[in-house]
């Protein structure tokens, strides 16, 4: 059986290099993204009033005799889509 | 994503959905499966357009009477003739016996549960947005601006246990799990492909003093598509409750799905953000992707 030993010289380049390129984030790059990725709030298509339950909303235009939009995506339109 | 920067990025039609319409968005894989009376009347709407085959996608934009009568369908991507066919349809429902007709409210009956989920009791919501932060070509047209800059959204939910064990100080590691598998995911450009439990290749992280760090690696067995990345976030609580969770992750990202192509070539860096719904967004009541039919499975 080979003593392992003998290769710890090739494993540590590995482990050294493998730490290097893991992405940095501390807590300055943190407060960067966090900014970066918050959703804008101000956006148009927010300033129309979703409903999200097609029964309520046919119940609602029932009520107000006006017509449904629907809006029908796979994923959720206002998510994931 | 495409809709929401083009077709009701728009005042005029803004204006025209909000003062004269009701409108709604669904996400139509849920209600085309539903065995309940809401399932029915999206079948009894979907039923009178192109898209009749529930096995397949009904997705598009529908115009309907309050009894149902359809009177628009349109999967159309140009704003101006969406907006010249929603007017049109208005003017169509004006002219029709149907804008003074009474119609009586449908009773939403037994629900089928497989498609009504709810968050756990006692658990917890938490937004998370990603962005692919760096890598396209430059974009060919308007289309591809648009997803090259979009901003992902979707629901992480815990459940009661695993928000205590957060209020205890610690990081359960079905959450973690959870958050990794359906979570870490490219959603910008439609939706992801998510990890199997195997593909989590390393999962370390810790919480410390309400700090969180470590580090993620998820991977495909071929490595065609692969997340190599880096999580920092806090956490705080009352002792009861938590009252922050803010995580982000950031690293390598590489490949793309199904309903996702275009992503920027090799590996390119994405950005996930995580932080609790309060409840102010429309869409924090939307479940889970990676829950559709199976919240026991996106769960455990």
């Amino acid at each position: 059986m080979p003593d392992v030993r003998a290769f710890a010289p090739f494993f540590f380049p590995l482990a050294l290099a493998s730490a290097q390129t893991e992405p940095a984030l501390d807590e300055a790059r943190f407060n960067e993204l966090f900014e970066r990725l918050a959703p804008d709030t101000d956006a148009p298509w927010r300033r129309i009033t979703w409903r999200i339950d097609l029964l309520d909303a046919r119940n609602e235009a029932a009520d107000l005799k006006k017509p449904l939009f629907v809006w029908a995506m796979d994923g959720h339109p206002l998510g994931c889509t | 994503m495409l809709d929401r920067a083009s077709t009701f990025d728009n005042d005029e039609m803004i204006a025209l959905l909000n003062a004269h319409f009701v409108p709604v968005a669904i996400d139509q894989a849920y209600e085309r499966r539903q065995q309940d009376n809401e399932g029915e009347l999206w079948r009894a709407i979907a039923g009178q357009g192109p898209r009749h085959d529930f096995r397949r996608t009904t997705q598009g934009f529908y115009v309907v009477t309050p009894g149902g009568e359809l009177l628009l369908y349109n999967n159309n991507r140009d704003p101006q003739k969406v907006r010249r066919l929603v007017r049109k349809a208005l003017a169509k429902f004006r002219a029709s016996a149907a804008a003074g007709e009474t119609v009586e409210a449908m009773d939403r009956g037994k629900i089928d549960a497989r498609y009504a989920p709810e968050p756990p009791t006692g658990g917890l919501v938490v937004r998370a947005h990603g962005r692919v932060l760096a890598g396209y070509p430059e974009p060919k047209d308007e289309w591809e601006r648009i997803k090259q800059s979009a901003l992902s959204r979707d629901n992480l939910w815990l459940t009661g246990e695993e928000h205590a064990a957060l209020v205890r100080g610690e990081l359960a590691d079905s959450f973690m799990r959870r958050l990794a598998r359906f979570h870490l995911v490219d959603g910008t450009r439609g939706e992801p492909p998510m990890w199997r439990d195997e593909e989590i290749r390393a999962l370390d992280v810790k919480l410390r003093d309400g700090r969180i760090t470590g580090r993620v690696e998820l991977a495909t067995k071929t490595g065609d598509r692969r997340y190599d990345a880096a999580l920092f976030g806090f956490v705080e609580t009352d002792g009861k409750r938590v009252t922050r969770f803010d995580l982000i992750s950031h690293g390598a990202f590489r490949g793309e799905g199904r309903y996702t192509r275009g992503a920027p070539p090799g590996d390119f860096p994405l950005a996930v953000r995580f932080t609790l719904a309060d409840g102010s967004d429309t869409a924090d009541t939307i479940p889970p992707q990676g829950s559709r039919g199976w919240l026991p499975g996106y769960l455990r």
